[in-house]
């Protein structure tokens, strides 16, 4: 009965503003309909520096989206990033008040209250709650209610990041005269869509290693267990061989996409690449040791942030599934490599799903956006059986019942 | 003694001598003393090299004679001089980074003027030099240190400044007036005196200049002097010297190491010396004979074989003439306090002057040997905080207390092999 929606999905990132566009029927299917991206300006370490000029990038990409689609966006979801996200592990408790002693809807809707009660430092908005499971009794419960017990404690991961930030990145799209239906940190949208249902009931980690940061998020028993996102990327790579080589940045991008491997390897010592790599005149050569070094030195200590970060998490018999690999580095030769044998941990690069066939979109760039998508689809699903087809005006909302 | 002679009449700096616009080159005179230094390269009416003058009094700008001049941080201050507070200068110049980056953009090499000590000089010029460095530009900063007599708490400032300034320019060649006064006459008038401290000044501009510009025999260009610099922090070192007639090289060397932009730091550490660039201007009839020797006698003084580079070019008005200057950096090993004092200066010409170099044998003496001789294949890089690149404006990336936006070979201190 009810007609399709057409929705954007929108990812700012540091390297490009990527848009896709997906036809919604009943929130049953979709089918993705219009692309657009451009490279962006005016970002830095996954936050934007200079509102102008990503406004700029952001709505071409919309725009060469909705000209792709043919048809105009009606809802936006928005991925957020940057070092200003932060997360932290908070739990509600509360005593089953029932006399008989069962569990209520209303219990658990009271330890959430009391997870999500903890302060902000002003500045600071909650972003997610994600429950990441209930323990009832001391034990851990898939569904407490209707069970009996005397104490319910519910977990919850907490995301929350600086307010101004986000409203600069909703600015963007407002701008173009859409609002934003709903914010999901890119960790998050990247993960639900490159890990499979049964990666997330044995534990996975998904790691995002974008132009200026990297997020990552952490599965276990069907739950997010942790986010998080450290303020390295691709970027600083560039930036090392930049003044390890005395080259300026462009070229040392340039030099990094081609060369630049994550581990040193014997023929390495000998061997030599050129700078620009096009036979000109007064190109000049820079060893392959020095920059696989440099490289290695960097997303080494990426990798050993992770751990420090992860703690005991990340261990193979916490982790059976290891960790799963994407975004722009993780195309880095070796990547795989370095990662096992700095964490110890099975690592693969992440394939999308069987549903994305278009070739192109299972290029990492675009898991993030289609994770955006497949959450939408879900959402549609949620806001259906509860509140009909009323539109969300407001981007606060709690997206618990998604990741939960 | 006078510098005869380095400007020939047909002034180098005239525009059918320069390269179609290849290299740009600005001289930017910051605070008073800036200013007035590049007044008078102005006044030199050397034309082709672009020169600003910068400073946050707007009176002082008013009076100056050149083109482009820039008042700083109208908001900081509203046209009034900063009244020797550092950090003014240096909030006026953050306020104006934008229009101060215009200035600076597409530049090759800038030349700072700035006489530290005071409020704009100290303050404003380290930022300026950042913004320089993160626009690409080789940055050749020339800092007139304020006179002992001038009190310590300007000393002081002139000293932290120039610290500062070393973090962000490729090269400071600082300019002690204590020691530049020593070369003027009881008699002379304070427009005199600071006459010749701008001179020397301008002196240390042309000879960079004429290094680049003056097609060489052996030729010495932008790269070279690149390479040599690069890495900011280290000590500069700079000098120039000049002979004429019979001996002309050895009045050169002599009067080289009277210079007083040449200070040396403490002997040995030379050694650790990566690149140093020598120069030698002559006339036609410059043989290879003096080439060779001048060679000899600079290894000999500076014991650093390995890392010498060197430029000869002809002159045509150099006739039975020369003209030496060394450029370079030291790296490493703690920036000496202070300046070794380089007693009075060329003049007078033939006077009883302590060569701030000592003889070649005590180079060679066993208080501080080399660990081992090691070829300059491998780089230390001297300060970290600054090598931030990409990321120069962004917030710090703190982890546990590290910079994350520092590269990680630096962090780690990992020898990177070059080519």
């Amino acid at each position: 009965m009810s007609r399709s929606k057409i929705v954007g999905a929108i990812e700012i990132g540091t390297s490009k503003v990527v848009v896709l566009v997906a036809e919604m029927a009943d929130g049953r299917s979709m089918n993705i309909i219009g692309r657009g991206q451009s490279t962006t300006a005016g970002m830095k370490k996954g936050e934007i520096v200079d509102i102008r000029s990503v406004s700029d990038c952001a709505h071409a990409a919309i725009m060469a989206a909705e000209r792709d689609a043919g048809k105009e966006i009606e809802h936006v979801y928005l991925s957020l990033s940057g070092s200003h996200l932060w997360g932290f592990r908070n739990a509600g408790a509360t005593a089953i008040t029932g006399t008989d002693g069962i569990v209520s809807g209303t219990d658990i809707l009271r330890a959430a209250e009391n997870a999500k009660s903890r302060g902000l430092e002003p500045g600071e908005v909650y972003i997610h709650h994600i429950r990441s499971g209930f323990i009832l009794d001391g034990k851990l419960v898939e569904n407490p209610v209707a069970r009996e017990g005397s104490h319910l404690e519910v977990q919850y991961w907490h995301v929350a990041a600086d307010e101004q930030k986000v409203k600069d990145q909703i600015m963007v799209v407002n701008g173009f005269g859409l609002d934003v239906n709903d914010i999901v940190i890119s960790s998050l949208a990247t993960g639900s869509l490159v890990a499979t249902e049964e990666e997330k009931r044995q534990g996975v980690l998904v790691v995002d290693i974008g132009k200026g940061v990297t997020d990552y998020v952490l599965y276990k028993g069907r739950r997010v267990v942790q986010t998080g996102v450290i303020p390295v990327g691709g970027d600083h790579i560039t930036n090392d061989l930049g003044l390890g080589l005395r080259v300026k940045s462009k070229l040392a991008e340039s030099l990094k996409k081609r060369s630049a491997c994550a581990m040193v390897q014997k023929e390495d010592r000998t061997k030599k690449v050129p700078l620009v790599g096009d036979l000109s005149i007064g190109d000049s050569f820079h060893s392959q040791l020095t920059i696989n070094k440099i490289t290695h030195a960097r997303l080494e200590e990426l990798f050993i942030i992770l751990k420090n970060r992860m703690g005991s998490a990340l261990t193979r018999q916490n982790l059976p599934c290891g960790m799963i690999l994407t975004g722009g580095v993780s195309r880095t030769p070796m990547i795989q490599e370095l990662a096992e044998v700095t964490l110890d941990v099975p690592v693969a690069l992440a394939q999308s799903p069987d549903w994305v066939r278009n070739s192109e979109l299972q290029e990492p760039e675009y898991a993030t956006v289609l994770g955006l998508l497949y959450n939408a689809l879900h959402d549609q699903k949620e806001s259906r059986s509860d509140d009909g087809n009323a539109p969300r005006k407001t981007w606060f909302k709690k997206v618990t019942g998604l990741f939960g | 003694m006078e510098q005869p002679g380095f400007f020939p009449e047909q002034d180098p700096l005239v525009e059918d001598q320069l390269p179609d616009g290849t290299l740009r080159i600005k001289i930017i005179g910051i605070g008073g003393a800036g200013t007035n230094a590049v007044d008078r390269i102005k006044l030199e009416d050397l034309e082709q090299v672009h020169l600003t003058a910068i400073d946050t009094d707007s009176q002082v700008l008013s009076a100056s004679p050149v083109e482009e001049t820039y008042l700083l941080g109208r908001t900081v201050t509203n046209g009034k001089s900063t009244g020797g507070s550092v950090s003014k200068g240096q909030l006026a110049a953050e306020a104006d980074s934008n229009a101060l980056r215009e200035i600076v953009r597409g530049i090759d090499l800038v030349f700072l003027l700035a006489g530290l000590g005071g409020g704009t000089g100290s303050g404003a010029a380290p930022v300026i030099a950042e913004l320089a460095k993160s626009e690409g530009a080789l940055v050749i900063a020339f800092t007139p240190l304020p006179f002992k007599r001038e009190g310590a708490g300007r000393c002081e400032r002139a000293e932290k400044a120039l610290e500062s300034m070393r973090k962000h320019c490729h090269a400071v060649i600082s300019l002690p007036n204590d020691l530049i006064f020593e070369q003027v006459d009881e008699s002379a008038t304070l427009m005199e005196a600071f006459a010749t401290a701008d001179k020397w000044i301008k002196l240390g501009v042309h000879s960079v200049w004429s290094m680049l510009f003056n097609t060489g025999l052996i030729n010495l260009d932008f790269s070279t002097l690149q390479a040599a610099l690069s890495d900011p922090g280290g000590r500069t070192i700079f000098g120039t010297g000049y002979g004429k007639g019979e001996n002309s090289l050895e009045v050169a060397i002599k009067d080289l190491e009277s210079c007083p932009l040449f200070h040396l730091p403490d002997p040995g550490v030379i050694k650790e010396t990566d690149q140093l660039v020598l120069n030698l201007t002559g006339g036609p009839d410059m043989t290879m004979a003096t080439v060779n020797k001048a060679m000899d006698l600079i290894n000999e003084k500076l014991g650093s074989k390995s890392s010498l580079i060197m430029g000869a070019s002809i002159d045509g008005s150099f006739y039975n003439q020369l003209r030496i200057t060394i450029m370079g950096t030291v790296r490493g090993t703690g920036i000496t306090k202070g300046y070794a004092p380089v007693p009075a200066a060329s003049i007078p010409p033939n006077g009883p002057v302590a060569p701030p170099l000592k003889p070649a044998e005590s180079f060679e003496s066993k208080e501080a040997p080399p660990p081992s001789k090691r070829e300059q294949e491998e780089f230390a890089f001297p300060s970290q905080e600054e090598n931030r690149g990409l990321f120069e404006r962004t917030q710090r990336n703190l982890y546990e207390g590290i910079d994350l936006d520092i590269p990680t070979y630096l962090r780690r201190g990992m020898k990177i092999p070059r080519n």
